[in-house]
């Protein structure tokens, strides 16, 4: 069977999915693999909104906004519920950087994670978050000064809850 | 500028350090098999809305030499401005499926609406995406976002969505509603809404996807 111009655009975004559903992994998520599935459909019905050169920005864009969905539905149901036990592949972070990385303020820490973790250039890692190249590395700088700051002190740092922010 | 020990530091605790490769040709084929946005025709409003019908109606008449006779006629009519802030403020309130965005909408400075008409039109879109996610969580099998949209629907019909009385004027709105609202006419509309919602959580989802091809975004 022959496919689609569609479905052979499409068939390229698809080859994503365990990118997407790491991504997922790495956010926190309870069924990464759910995600990615999820974001893929929405990737399919929007075709025409995904960059066909590179793709893996706009999927962690829309993986963040279903990650953050799951755990807003998760606290619905669970309202007491702050802390979330990730899935079963993940290896735990030690504790003073998942303690740093928790006082940060969500958009640093998401700016730091899809470098360090995601391994995007920093244009990239500003598509995915909707903003310019350049509003990227401010924020990217001033979440590593952050982070240093907060791993070089002594004491612990707080530990909010994860907050969301807006789609 | 990424190479400071920090992000080095970072870099090393990834929690996953691979992305798996995955060669689920049947989750491909289930996904292709849905419609694409551009597949689909182009979104049109629900005729059924009575709120968006008494919005053209009084948009006919928004003519500058007829501003004070609509505002006499129509004490409750309310222009760009508001309709606008009312749209907006509703996306704070209501929650559209993942992946869901909230359509620009060009409220043009001659527009006029009843007041409350900028909520009702986005509870209408929100009510659209929801089936939409609906239809599409059933064709790839996510039963936990099928129950979300499922309950999610079923809050907007049951706290957003009324019926007008018959024989009511066309810019009746709920009395004690809590913003935002919207109004189905007395002709059914509502009780087929319910009726595709039911077929849908029975596993007959396709007048949901009829719905979603007609209304969604």
């Amino acid at each position: 069977m022959t496919e689609t111009t569609d479905e052979a655009r499409f068939r390229r975004v698809f080859s994503h999915f365990g990118a997407v559903s790491a991504y997922a992994a790495r956010r926190g998520s309870r069924d990464p693999d759910g995600v990615a599935a999820e974001v893929m459909t929405i990737a399919w019905r929007r075709l025409q909104a995904v960059p066909a050169d590179d793709p893996l920005p706009w999927l962690y864009g829309t993986a963040r906004n279903v990650v953050y969905a799951e755990a807003r539905s998760r606290r619905r149901s669970a309202p007491g519920e702050t802390s979330t036990a990730p899935a079963p592949e993940v290896r735990s972070l030690d504790p003073e950087l998942d303690r740093a990385l928790r006082a940060l303020r969500d958009p640093d820490r998401e700016a730091l994670l899809l470098v360090a973790w995601e391994d995007l250039t920093p244009t990239q890692a500003a598509a995915a978050l909707g903003i310019t190249p350049t509003a990227f590395r401010v924020r990217l700088y001033r979440a590593r000064r952050r982070l240093r700051a907060t791993l070089a002190s002594s004491q612990p740092a707080p530990m909010p809850q994860l907050d969301v922010e807006g789609t | 500028m990424t190479n400071d020990t920090t992000l080095t530091r970072l870099r090393a605790a990834n929690p996953v350090a691979e992305a798996s490769t995955i060669d689920d040709e049947a989750l491909f084929e289930r996904i292709v098999a849905l419609p694409t946005q551009s597949a689909r025709r182009r979104p049109r409003r629900n005729r059924r809305m009575l709120v968006l019908v008494a919005a053209t109606f009084v948009a006919a008449v928004a003519a500058s030499t007829a501003y004070a006779l609509t505002h006499w006629v129509f004490p409750d009519v309310v222009h760009a401005p508001v309709s606008r802030a009312e749209y907006k403020r509703a996306q704070t309130i209501l929650e559209l499926p993942p992946g869901y965005t909230w359509p620009a909408i060009d409220f043009r400075a001659d527009t006029v609406m009843v007041r409350g008409g900028g909520g009702s039109m986005a509870v209408s879109i929100d009510q659209s995406a929801w089936e939409c996610y609906w239809a599409g969580a059933i064709q790839r099998g996510d039963a936990a976002a099928a129950t979300h949209a499922h309950a999610a629907l079923d809050d907007l019909m049951r706290n957003r969505i009324s019926i007008a009385p018959q024989g009511a004027p066309e810019n009746w709105g709920p009395t004690n509603a809590t913003f935002p609202w919207l109004v189905y006419a007395d002709d059914g509309g509502y009780q087929y809404k319910q009726r595709i919602y039911a077929e849908a959580a029975a596993g007959k989802p396709a007048g949901l996807e009829q719905s979603c091809r007609a209304n969604g975004p």
